[in-house]
């Protein structure tokens, strides 16, 4: 069995507009990997400051090398009111060589009316993606029009197992 | 001026090589655009533009002259004119036109910049160049000096160069170089002001864009220059002919020239100015030309130029060079040594038409290669140099008619030459080779035959150029008289039969003795033809005469003898059938010479006719257009107005288009365009489409073009003509011949012809070379990358169409068609495919798969993945499977996962659905435990989103930074007075359970003291040795003290029995216990720890909560016995056996534990009804009744501590907002009044709103509702009703305690209404407290459900009742109950009341159970819910109508007790394995008997009775044993409650047990287990 272990953190974000932010991530496989089996430290949600390491370990199955992995990741903003604000979006490949990576993935937003930004400046909230799957999946992205964000900073250590058994060199 | 032509000659030459070079770049640069540029004038034009330009160049001459002085002045425009045709490339015409064209067009200020700095670099690039080209040039010049330059070819070079440099323009490096060395002509001092202003300005960047506009377009005032011009083209001049002397070093020759051109275009700088070549041109007019760049020249070195002379420079020339020369190479320098030439044409061997060259090129060829070593090999055979056939076709396209005539032409003359070869072939074998007759005789036969059928081709041929000749006249009468009809020429076509006259004689001769080969040849044919057939005859006259012979035999015999009749016509009827063979005849000679003749007088022209050539000439006057019928001068406008255009289309998509192009008169147009197309998709079909605007309309004609090979490159690939033609039907209103309109020739309308518009499309594909000369082709692709690469690579679109592809079978009959090579690697996957489909016609699905070839990249398939252990084991784990939940290593091998973890849970997940009844005894309780479970997974997914909610310190374990409030706290502490006899427990600090592990966790258990153990009866036998302490009266309960029956005071006082307690606490198996202390109110003290291990490792919330163990506090009494059998040495020995008897126990569960974190009180012991050899000191059974009650309790006491080490954090409840059916005024009013009395007593619980088993939010006293209990209850004592109410609390309370914190671990707290809760039979205090209440006040009582907090259970809900002015608290769940003022109430607190119809919360002072009034009509210690400004609306009852109870089954209860007590045989025999296990049967009877009783009684009352009545029975034997008594809910606890007693230890070696079982039914199931354990030992 070919296994895709994942090891590493989100070691931090930068040059996002906002403080204390936190990031909710997930991980979106292709169909054809059969059965994914996630290891500890797959969190729904996860909230944590800016700048405070967030762990990944990760274990995937893979029946084929087809779906290669990749990483999404929403990041989000807590105001001084407590109030949650939707910071970005982005996404990355789980590398596929081994070894440790620096990574960077690289967010978006979407960008509302003129209006809606107002609002947003004042009140908050402001336009979200309806389903996340958008957000990996380049189909109908460019309809949208966004804002560049910031960078998040993910160090992602990857084993590759058994996969020359499958004749998968790397 | 022959050196002049000779130059003319040369510079064209060079000028090709130099187009040719351009054109190859220019496309190497263009490759780059997706959609070319548009070139005008393409290398493929080179070859008739020369033509032209040959005749144009005096006049040109003239022109260059005339317009010399101007250009000179603007040549700086020209240049930026230059940069504006970048991608156009000029030629000489070009000039002349651009050149008016400047004038009027100001060129663009923009690019200006570009031109000059193209320059500056290039001569940065070049001056290494140029000192080699100058010395070259001087030498030149010397060589040369009486060659008189001509300006315009200077005028060729001029923007060529330029040209060049422009495609070599580095901007990058120009902008380094800078404005300040503009070159500029000479020029007056303004300019030079305005040339230094610009230096100035470079010196920050370049200048704006007006400036280099101004700088170039300046209009400086005109100056001579004839003279610097000369010295100028003399240089150059000098400098061609260099290069022209050295042909080999053709690569230099652009870097040359344009060196040289550099030089002269700009000026010179000061550091050349010493060379001769220059000097006295430019010495007086470089003073002030020149702006000299002192940065320049720091990188300067000024050298002498090197020189050699010319003589030897000749010399070294001559040893160089090697100039082949021009003579004819004698034949048999060419041919191997003694060979004869061999001229393979004449034996026959096609050879085809050899390329023309000229001979003396020919002969330099020659020349050369025998210079070399293995020249000869270069020869052929017949002497002359090997050459490929002439590829070059040579088609007429107009007018067609002649076109034929050409055609067919040469194929006269190959026939005739062949046959000519042949017969010359055949003429030499006979002759030469006589002797090898037998050998050559084949060959000769096969040359004969040639020769038969070459004369047919030929007379063939001659008979179609016959009449191709004859229908060539005709028609040209027909075009003659046309034109005649028409009375105007509007072609310039004229054919003139040239009339050859040749000698007649010596044409007659030949034509007779071509006539005379031919008859002889014919006649040899014959004649052969004759022999055969004369020798067949013979063979046949043979046969025949044989016949005859035998026939006249026959005839004979007949006559002889008549019986051989009927043989004799049978034979006769064969042999009749043989005729006789007639004698071949004789060719006739003159008959077939007359043949010949014939023949050739058909198709040859007749001896001594002229030879009639036509001859096709352009010089017959076209009519001017004035001069023609109005109808003509129509047709003429119509044919200018027309334009034609290009699309070129590629993959169906337009790419470029020509430029519109008007018809000449001739019908020809010339595109003259190449389009560089940069593809990125693998080409499919390259069309062309031709509009035709004439006027406003637009006619479209498409032409498909190939793609080209890949080995078609730019440069190689030929020009091929494609017909086109279009049914598009047009009709003219003038004498024009429309398209697709019937017409005729003839005057009279006959003959009716048809035309369609149609014509031939020139052109010619091909891929672009690369700059590095790599041809830009895609590769041919050999590895099947898919089937529709390999497709392509075949065209098969081409052919089928791109639907085809889809279909298989139309796919299949291509391949077979197209007859693929199966070999060729690239048509592996095509055939793969074919074969395929072709073999098994199964393979025709009808469904259609997306990503079909998934399975090729899948690594494993689908099973064997499954198949994997460890995959498995880590997918459990992560879903959170309980058993694995917390597997923490998974191992890296499958191979180390053995089958057996999964056993069990393959087995729990088989026997989910199917209950396994044999476990829980009870169908319905199994059934309940199912149901149960789903309640528990649709919960639990209910708030799993909840569940996985984290804080903060969840995550992060942060220490608090110290403040200064925490520093006052702190200092303050230290001034607290220190008591250290008083300790107090310390605030421990919270652990979170994340951080856990194995082993970190202890349970401590401090056990301070209890009271009233029972004490040992001595019964008959021997009294026990240690009852050696004095038995101290407690003095704690004053009233307490009760008289004693009169044999058991006598016992009291007279045997010292007492009793040596200690306290046992197991949990989780693990057993720790304290030291023994003496009396009935030991003092201990002690602190235990006993480890805890979370089930499967995982410490989180969610599993802490849901650990069922429960904490057994057990207080046994030591008791030894002397067991020395020999009283003799009891000096000397002591040999004692310790036994321990169970007094009673305490129950904790953990969960209890670790939601209050703590538990600190004294608990009561729950000690069996009947201890048998035991006593308690006082009995107060007689004195039942309230008064009792209210100031003591039975039973014994314990004081317990017990506590978590480290603190951990409870559950949180879950604050979700859950749907309910609840008024909303009413939630805002509980969220209000929760809210406000949480601000004042915030450790008190409110309960207003609570969920439901579907886990809606209820008003809570919608639970409270009178429901009448079974009848049965109610009628047991019909007049008793305090007993009644006992019973019904037993009753209540024999329903199965299930904590919602275990059966929805962590997630709230879950309220059934009764009859849910008597259908699940398992609940915790709520659902006995709400239903004790409900029967209470359906007995009419005042009860009151009260929420506060008890020990051990912590937050719970009990029964208040209101008696005879008291108040009765009731624990539901124990069924015990207690007065108000009862020390040893385990309800500590009390912050609710709850009736049907308010709820009332505490706001006293105090809280505990004594010091409160339940007089709930006091506003000031009681806040109800429901006042007066908030009325109580009415709310129904969530409860049912009426309970309805089941019938109690009494077989069953039978049949269960049988069950039990079969079990719990086993089980005991399983804890002794080393001892056997014998049964007292009588015993057993006994106690059998008797456990109905004590149900009955419900415990307590008849237990010295019952154990004298024991005694009696088993006289000799001591007792010690005890009923327990639970609620049946499942085996397992009563087998653990068993276990825990420790009856089994007994080690005794004559041991016996006794073990009865009871099941008493209640109405709804509901069953009382009594148990009876005990253990005899036959005492002596």
């Amino acid at each position: 069995m070919a296994e895709l272990h994942i090891i590493g953190q989100i070691v931090g974000a930068s040059g996002f507009p906002h403080n204390s932010l936190f990031c909710k991530w997930g991980l979106q496989t292709g169909e054809a990997l059969a059965a994914v089996c996630v290891g500890r430290g797959m969190e729904d949600v996860e909230k944590h400051e800016y700048f405070v390491p967030h762990q990944i370990k990760l274990i995937l199955s893979l029946s084929s090398a087809s779906g290669w992995p990749k990483l999404y990741m929403q990041v989000w903003h807590q105001d001084s009111f407590g109030r949650n604000d939707l910071c970005g979006y982005g996404f990355c490949h789980i590398p596929s060589s081994p070894g440790t990576h620096d990574i960077q993935c690289v967010t978006w937003r979407p960008l509302g009316t003129w209006q809606e930004q107002l609002s947003q400046m004042f009140v908050g909230g402001g336009p979200q993606l309806k389903h996340s799957d958008l957000i990996y999946t380049g189909a109908d992205r460019y309809r949208l029009q966004t804002v560049a964000m910031g960078k998040v900073h993910l160090q992602l250590s990857i084993i590759l197992r058994n996969f020359d058994q499958y004749g998968v060199e790397y | 001026m022959a050196s002049a032509d000779n130059l003319r000659e040369k510079i064209k030459s060079k000028r090709k090589a130099l187009q040719a070079s351009l054109g190859g770049s220019r496309q190497v640069n263009d490759n780059r655009a997706l959609v070319a540029a548009e070139i005008e004038n393409g290398t493929r034009n080179e070859n008739a533009r020369i033509v032209q330009e040959i005749q144009n160049e005096d006049e040109q001459a003239e022109n260059l002259k005339r317009t010399m002085k101007a250009q000179r002045r603007r040549r700086k425009k020209m240049l930026v004119d230059d940069t504006d045709d970048l991608h156009s490339e000029e030629s000489t015409q070009e000039v002349n036109v651009i050149t008016p064209r400047q004038r009027t067009l100001p060129p663009l200020p923009v690019s200006t910049p570009r031109t000059s700095f193209a320059e500056f670099s290039m001569r940065e690039k070049l001056r290494e160049k140029l000192k080699a080209a100058r010395s070259k040039a001087q030498s030149a010049i010397q060589q040369e000096e009486t060659s008189v330059p001509s300006r315009h070819l200077i005028r060729f070079k001029d923007p060529k160069s330029v040209t060049r440099f422009d495609t070599e323009v580095d901007e990058e490096d120009a902008k380094t170089a800078g404005v300040d060395e503009l070159p500029h002509p000479p020029s007056k001092v303004r300019f030079r002001e305005i040339a230094n202003k610009v230096k100035q300005r470079s010196k920050d960047g370049f200048p704006s864009a007006e400036e280099a506009y101004n700088f170039f377009t300046f209009n400086f005032d005109p100056e001579p220059e004839e003279a610097e011009e000369m010295s100028k083209k003399q240089k150059q001049l000098g400098a061609l002919k260099n290069i022209d002397q050295e042909d080999e070093l053709e690569d230099d020759g652009d870097g040359e020239e344009s060196a040289v051109r550099t030089e002269v275009e700009e000026e010179e700088e000061g550091e050349e100015e010493d060379q001769p070549l220059v000097k006295d041109n430019m010495d007086d007019e470089d003073d002030y030309l020149f702006i000299i760049d002192q940065t320049a020249r720091d990188f300067l070195v000024i050298k002498a130029p090197d020189y050699e002379s010319y003589y030897s420079q000749q010399q070294k020339d001559k040893k160089v060079l090697f100039t082949p020369s021009v003579l004819t190479v004698a034949t048999s320098e060419k041919i191997p040594e003694d060979m004869q030439p061999r001229f393979l044409e004449d034996e026959g061997i096609y050879v085809g038409e050899r390329p023309k060259v000229s001979k003396s090129n020919q002969n330099i060829l020659e020349n050369r290669l025998l210079k070399n070593k293995e020249g000869k090999k270069w020869f052929g055979s017949d002497g002359r140099i090997i050459a490929l056939p002439n590829p070059i076709k040579q088609t007429y396209t107009r007018p067609p008619i002649f076109s034929l005539h050409e055609k067919v032409d040469p194929a006269i003359e190959i026939f005739y030459k062949k046959l000519c070869a042949l017969r010359n072939a055949v003429k030499s074998i006979t002759d030469y080779h006589n002797v090898h007759i037998s050998a050559t005789q084949r060959r000769l036969v096969e040359y004969k035959s040639e020769i038969r059928t070459t004369r047919r081709l030929c007379h063939m041929e001659q008979e179609k150029d016959w009449t191709l000749l004859k229908n060539l006249v005709k028609v040209w009468k027909d075009i003659k008289s046309l034109r005649e009809f028409q009375k105007f020429t509007n072609t310039p076509v004229k054919m003139h039969l040239r009339r050859q006259e040749i000698n007649r004689k010596a044409d007659e001769i030949s034509y007779e003795r071509e006539i005379q080969t031919e008859v002889a040849e014919l006649l040899e044919d014959y004649q052969e033809e004759y022999e055969n057939k004369l020798a067949e005859y013979k063979k046949k006259y043979e046969e025949w005469k044989a016949w005859r012979k035998a026939k006249k035999a026959r005839k004979k015999k007949k006559k002889s003898s008549d019986d051989q009749e009927t043989d004799d016509t049978e034979e006769s009827s064969i042999f009749e059938e043989v005729p006789k063979p007639d004698p071949p005849e004789q060719v006739d000679v003159s008959l077939i010479e007359q043949q010949v003749r014939e023949t050739a007088a058909r198709i040859r022209r007749k001896p001594g006719e002229p030879v009639l050539t036509p001859e096709l000439s352009m010089t017959a006057t076209v009519t001017p257009t004035d001069q023609c019928p109005r109808g003509e001068q129509l047709r003429r406008q119509d044919v200018q107005r027309s334009s034609l255009y290009a699309k070129i289309i590629f993959n169906n998509k337009e790419v470029s288009r020509t430029s519109s192009q008007t018809l000449s008169a001739d019908f020809r147009i010339h595109f003259g365009q190449i389009f560089n197309v940069q593809i990125i998709n693998w080409p499919e079909s390259i069309k062309i489409q031709i509009f035709e605007t004439m006027g406003m309309s637009s006619i479209k004609t498409e032409v498909f073009v190939p793609i080209p090979e890949t080995t078609i490159l730019t440069g190689s690939a030929p020009i091929d003509e494609i017909e086109f033609s279009s049914a598009h039907r047009i009709m003219f209103d003038h004498e024009g011949v429309g398209s697709g309109v019937p017409f005729s020739f003839e005057a009279d309308g006959s003959n009716q012809m048809i035309l369609l518009t149609s014509g031939k499309l020139a052109c010619s594909i091909s891929w672009a070379v690369g700059e590095d000369g790599v041809p830009l082709v895609p590769p041919v692709l050999h590895e099947n990358v898919g089937v529709q690469r390999s497709l392509k690579h075949i065209d098969a679109i081409s052919s089928i169409g791109t639907s085809g592809l889809t279909d298989m079978k139309k796919l299949a009959k291509w391949a077979a068609e197209s007859r693929l090579d199966p070999n060729d690697p690239s048509n592996t996957a095509l055939m793969q495919l074919i074969m395929s489909t072709t073999s098994g016609e199964a393979l025709d699905n009808d469904y259609f798969r997306l990503e079909q070839l998934q399975e090729e990249f899948n690594f494993v398939s689908d099973q064997v993945f499954n198949k994997s252990k460890r995959f498995r084991l880590l997918q459990l784990r992560s879903e959170e499977v309980a058993e694995f939940h917390n597997f923490k290593q998974v191992p890296i091998l499958d191979r180390e996962i053995s089958e057996k973890i999964f056993q069990e849970y393959e087995k729990k997940l088989h026997e989910k659905d199917t209950v396994d009844i044999t476990s829980h005894l009870d169908p319905h309780r199994a059934l309940v435990v199912s149901f149960l479970q789903k309640v528990r997974d649709s919960v639990k997914s209910r708030f799993l989103l909840g569940k996985h909610h984290y804080v903060l310190s969840d995550m992060v374990v942060e220490e608090a930074v110290p403040s200064i409030s925490m520093l006052g706290i702190s200092l303050l502490k230290l001034a607290e007075p220190r008591r250290p006899l008083r300790p107090r427990r310390k605030e421990r600090k919270k652990v979170t359970a994340q951080n856990l592990s194995d082993g970190d966790i202890k349970l401590l258990v401090n056990i301070i003291r209890a009271y009233d153990v029972p004490i040992r009866k001595s019964v008959g036998g021997k009294p026990p040795l240690t009852s050696r302490s004095a038995r101290s009266i407690s003095e704690t309960f004053a009233t307490s003290q009760i008289p004693q029956s009169p044999t058991q005071s006598h016992e009291w006082f007279t045997n010292q029995t007492s009793v040596r307690p200690f306290v046992e606490v197991s949990f989780q198996r693990t057993v720790r216990q304290t030291s023994t202390a003496e009396g009935p109110n030991p003092n201990w003290n002690e602190e235990l720890k006993i480890p805890f291990r979370a089930p499967s490792g995982d410490y989180s919330t969610a599993n802490l909560q849901s650990v069922t163990d429960d904490m057994f506090i057990n207080v046994f009494d030591e008791v030894v016995y002397d067991v020395l059998e020999d009283d003799r040495e009891r000096g000397n020995d002591v040999h004692t056996r310790v036994e321990r008897h169970w007094l009673g126990g305490v129950q904790v569960p953990f969960t209890t534990i670790y939601s209050q974190s703590r538990i600190d009180g004294t608990f009561r012991i729950n000690t069996p009804p009947v201890l048998l050899g035991y006593s308690k000191e006082r009995n107060l059974s007689s004195e039942r009744g309230w008064e009792a009650v209210r100031s003591l309790s039975e039973g014994s006491y314990l004081s317990l501590f017990i506590t978590v080490e480290p603190r951990l954090v409870p559950g949180e409840a879950v604050n979700e907002k859950l749907e309910t059916q609840e008024d909303e005024k009413l939630l805002q009013k509980a969220e209000k009044f929760q809210k406000e009395v949480k601000q004042k007593f915030p450790n008190r619980r409110c309960v207003t709103l609570v969920t439901d088993l579907t886990g809606k939010l209820v008003f809570v006293t919608r639970f409270i509702k009178a429901l009448s209990p079974p009848q049965e209850l109610l009628d047991a004592f019909p007049h008793d009703y305090e007993a009644t109410m006992e019973l019904v609390a037993r009753y209540v309370s024999l329903i199965p305690f299930l904590p919602d914190s275990i059966s929805f671990a962590g997630i709230c707290d879950l309220w059934c209404t009764s009859d849910q809760f008597l259908n699940l039979l398992a609940g915790d205090e709520e659902e006995h407290a709400v239903l004790l209440c409900n029967y209470f006040l359906a007995m009419g009582k005042k009860a009151w459900l009260v929420i506060g907090t008890a020990i051990p259970e912590g937050p719970t809900a009990y029964v208040l009742t209101y008696e005879q002015n008291q108040y009765v608290i009731w624990n539901s769940t124990t069924g015990q109950y207690y007065g108000q003022f009862d020390a040893f109430c385990p309800l500590q607190s009390v912050s609710c009341l709850v009736s049907a119809d308010n709820v009332w919360f505490n706001i006293q002072k105090y809280e505990t159970v004594m010091r409160i009034h339940f007089d709930t009509s006091k506003s000031n210690f009681w806040k109800p819910f429901f006042s007066r400004s908030f009325p109580f609306p009415g709310l129904s009852s969530v409860q049912p109508e009426e309970l309805v109870y089941r019938r109690t089954d009494k077989a069953a209860a039978v049949e269960l007790q049988d069950k039990i007590e079969k079990i719990l045989k086993e089980k005991i025999m399983e804890w002794r394995p080393r001892y056997p296990t014998r049964w007292n049967r009588y015993c057993t009877s006994t106690l059998r008997q008797f456990l109905p009783k004590l149900e009955l009684s419900r415990g307590g009352e008849v237990g010295d009775d019952h154990s004298a009545e024991l005694q009696n029975l088993l006289g000799d034997y001591r007792i010690s044993g005890f009923p327990i008594n639970m609620a049946f809910s499942e085996l397992s606890p009563i087998i653990e409650a068993v276990h825990s007693t420790g009856v089994h230890n007994t080690v005794i070696p004559q041991v016996e047990f006794a073990l009865a079982v009871y099941v008493h039914p209640y109405p709804n199931n509901i069953l009382s287990v009594w148990i009876y354990v005990a253990s005899l030992v036959r005492s002596r």
